[in-house]
């Protein structure tokens, strides 16, 4: 934090001391941005890591996002910053799902290959944890286990909108303008996503 | 805020589910929070070190205007000789007239020989006679 704080500082004494506003504007856009970053990178992480059900393609997904945001769409309004930055991932999602699709159809011709290093399981993953979990902790793994399997089984339009919308907290508007449809498209996807849900986890129903 | 799927607002199914991802994101490991912040720095510094955007939209378009200027400049045929003037618009052909040196003298009539003119002429008129030196 310390070596960024330095960074800006550094990029801010760049401009001439006459343009003392315009070095100004320049710390504001980026603390707001970092902010706006700082405040979506969490649900991001996991929105990505439900999407493509792996931990280090999710961090790349969401690094990806911020780079590109960051560098091609900072100078935008920031309230349309959430819309871009979830289309963005979105698409990254989809990129690395087609890479995925490509490599695996390219691996089935192929039946003397070994068994990849990125698919290799981390004896470590295999290890038990005997550390008893609380009563509660234990139940909200496993609520929190199923909504994800849950989730995860949902056509590919119904996660988004469920997602950005429960998850996320965005507006039909902000919604629709991430996922590149119609707000009543966005309706529709939500509630179907949650009547697919509710189907699967009808005990969350209380 | 969600809106629901109900018009009147969030129901109790959806609540449930919101909070449970907002649980796991707010536990998320140290390692991952941590990648988290490098990516988010690493965003910003990269947004910090770019060229003014205005350099950068109008450079490409400046190289191409360039290229088609020299294009033009080589390929292009010329209107005019290199060896005209450009201001009397004289040309090649004129330069040739004031070299030959077999040519009827065009700087006065000092120097015609018009005896010889007159003796060809006649020469030529009685042409049914023998010819010259035979």
């Amino acid at each position: 934090m310390a070596a960024f704080a330095s960074l800006v500082t550094q990029t801010a004494d760049l401009i001439p001391s006459g343009k003392a506003h315009l070095r100004d504007t320049t710390q504001d856009a980026t603390r707001a941005l970092e902010a706006f970053l700082a405040s979506v990178e969490r649900k991001a992480f996991r929105i990505a890591q439900i999407a493509l059900r792996h931990e280090a393609d999710a961090l790349d997904v969401v690094q990806d996002a911020m780079m590109q945001l960051s560098s091609r769409y900072a100078s935008r309004p920031p309230q349309e910053w959430k819309p871009l930055f979830y289309r963005i991932l979105e698409n990254r999602v989809r990129d690395v799902q087609r890479r995925r699709s490509v490599r695996s159809r390219v691996m089935s011709y192929m039946p003397w290959r070994g068994e990849d290093e990125e698919d290799a399981v981390d004896p470590v993953d295999l290890a038990v944890d005997h550390a008893p979990l609380p009563p509660a902790q234990l139940e909200s793994d496993e609520a929190m286990a199923a909504l994800e399997q849950a989730i995860t089984e949902l056509p590919t339009r119904q996660r988004q909108a469920f997602l950005l919308r429960n998850f996320e907290g965005m507006d039909v508007a902000e919604t629709a303008a991430a996922m590149k449809c119609s707000a009543g498209s966005v309706k529709t996807h939500y509630f179907r996503a949650l009547q697919a849900l509710r189907s699967k986890l009808g005990e969350f129903r209380t | 805020m969600m809106g629901g799927d109900t018009e009147g607002g969030d129901s109790e199914f959806e609540r449930r589910t919101r909070a449970l991802l907002m649980q796991s994101a707010e536990a998320l490991p140290g390692a991952v929070r941590s990648r988290l912040t490098r990516a988010r720095h690493a965003a910003l510094a990269a947004r910090s070190v770019r060229a003014p955007s205005f350099t950068r939209r109008w450079m490409p378009l400046g190289a191409a205007v360039a290229a088609v200027l020299a294009l033009l400049i080589v390929y292009v045929p010329h209107s005019r000789s290199p060896l005209e003037n450009p201001v009397t618009g004289a040309g090649l052909e004129d330069i040739e007239l004031l070299t030959d040196t077999d040519a009827v003298p065009l700087n006065g009539d000092q120097e015609v020989d018009y005896d010889f003119y007159e003796w060809a002429a006649a020469e030529a008129a009685g042409a049914g006679g023998p010819a010259v030196g035979s």
